[in-house]
């Protein structure tokens, strides 16, 4: 390399070839190699990246927004089916209650009923039970007034067919009354 | 040799002349590379303040270069964007008072034939023998045609650019010249300079430079592309 004053800065032809040519060659490459490692190489590599990040997010998104749609259908769908469910269960519930409570309304009646035909029964029996000791009763007092008034005791026997006849023909009804 | 607008010899390596072409790109390239390094230097997945602004310049370029190349060779997105980039910023540094480095014959002609040897290397990798066919139709007779137009590929690309860059630097080294003249002339005080270039160098430097650094990388895409497909 040398420098001297009388060649620097002397001006070369405006269309002249020269080493220059070569020069600009190589810093040309030089210029580009670093280039494409420094600048284009990372920054491209940084956006594709950034680019499938952001596709796969959008797309990941996508299939939440999927599958949240359809456990909202799914849960729309339970809480319909409970829902339901628990209506049904009430209407059984109430369709029991209501089967259940006029079996127990017939039944009171029927007790009822029974009650009543058992009292009448009872009633019935009590009646004829009287009827028959006053028949008794009148049947002896009769026979103690007759056999003071004739003075004599009757066969009992004949006396209780005479007195039965009579109440007989005196009628039920008169005694019930 | 001192006259004219020839790029400077700033020094020598063992006889070669190291111009301010190639200082200037030194200059460009650590400042290319330093701001890259640092703009990259802790990446974070969810991005703010430059990392965005980086984010979206290699969006752009890989979308850019997808777009006119296909999703194929979407692998050539660096190489496109330091394209756009270098050349960029090379055809702007005009605006910092410096030459730019495309107002150089030898670093156009040298990006030039790199899009040359990509274009047949790249158009012979994906279509194989069919490809140097190609240059023989429809008939044979018009291969030298077809080299003839193959070869000026590069030269068109190359001069494309030096032309533009290189006459917008011209006319503003002639503008600046004619206003220093002016001025002391009028009142001795050079105030002619401060305002009046602004407007060329809006059209020269970054208009021009910008949309040639964009067609460069454009047609370095499509000739590529249309010799892969």
């Amino acid at each position: 390399m040398s420098f001297d004053l009388i060649t620097a800065n002397l001006r070369l032809g405006l269309v002249e070839f020269n080493a220059t040519f070569f020069f600009q060659i190589f810093n040309t490459f030089v210029l580009y190699l670093f280039l494409r490692k420094l600048l284009f190489k990372p920054v491209t590599e940084l956006i594709e990246n950034r680019e499938m990040e952001i596709a796969s997010d959008i797309d990941s998104a996508i299939k939440k927004n999927e599958e949240a749609e359809e456990l909202k259908n799914e849960y729309n769908q339970k809480i319909k089916d409970i829902e339901n469910e628990g209506k049904k269960i009430i209407k059984e519930a109430k369709l029991i209650a209501e089967t259940e409570a006029s079996k127990i309304i017939e039944k009171v009646r029927e007790d009822e009923k029974e009650i009543r035909v058992k009292n009448q029964m009872e009633l019935e029996r009590e009646k004829v039970k009287a009827i028959n000791e006053l028949k008794d009763e009148i049947s002896n007092l009769t026979i103690m007034a007759a056999s003071k008034v004739i003075g004599k005791n009757l066969k009992l026997e004949d006396h209780i067919a005479l007195i039965d006849q009579f109440i007989d023909e005196v009628g039920d009804t008169k005694w019930q009354n | 040799m001192n006259e004219g607008f020839g790029p400077q010899k700033v020094f020598e390596i063992f006889g070669m002349p190291i111009t301010n072409t190639v200082t200037v790109t030194w200059f460009i390239m650590a400042i290319i590379i330093g701001v890259s390094y640092l703009a990259t230097k802790n990446l974070k997945k969810r991005a703010s303040g430059a990392q965005i602004v980086t984010e979206l310049i290699v969006t752009a370029i890989n979308d850019l270069t997808e777009q006119t190349m296909g999703k194929k060779l979407k692998a050539f997105s660096p190489y496109i964007g330091t394209l756009l980039i270098f050349l960029g910023i090379a055809n702007i540094a005009g605006l910092f008072g410096v030459r730019p480095p495309t107002a150089d014959v030898n670093t156009t002609i040298s990006l030039a034939i790199v899009t040359f040897v990509m274009i047949h290397f790249f158009g012979m990798k994906y279509n194989g023998l069919s490809y140097l066919k190609g240059f023989a139709e429809p008939f044979v007779l018009l291969l030298p045609l077809n080299i003839m137009g193959e070869l000026a590929t590069p030269i068109s690309l190359g001069f494309r650019l030096f032309g533009n860059i290189v006459g917008g630097m011209i006319i503003m080294n002639l503008l600046y010249g004619a206003l220093a003249n002016f001025t002391p002339a009028l009142i001795g005080i050079p105030f002619l300079q401060a305002g009046i270039p602004v407007a060329f160098h809006i059209y020269f430097d970054l208009f021009s430079g910008v949309l040639q650094s964009f067609i460069f990388a454009m047609l370095t895409m499509v000739f590529i592309s249309i010799a892969v497909d």
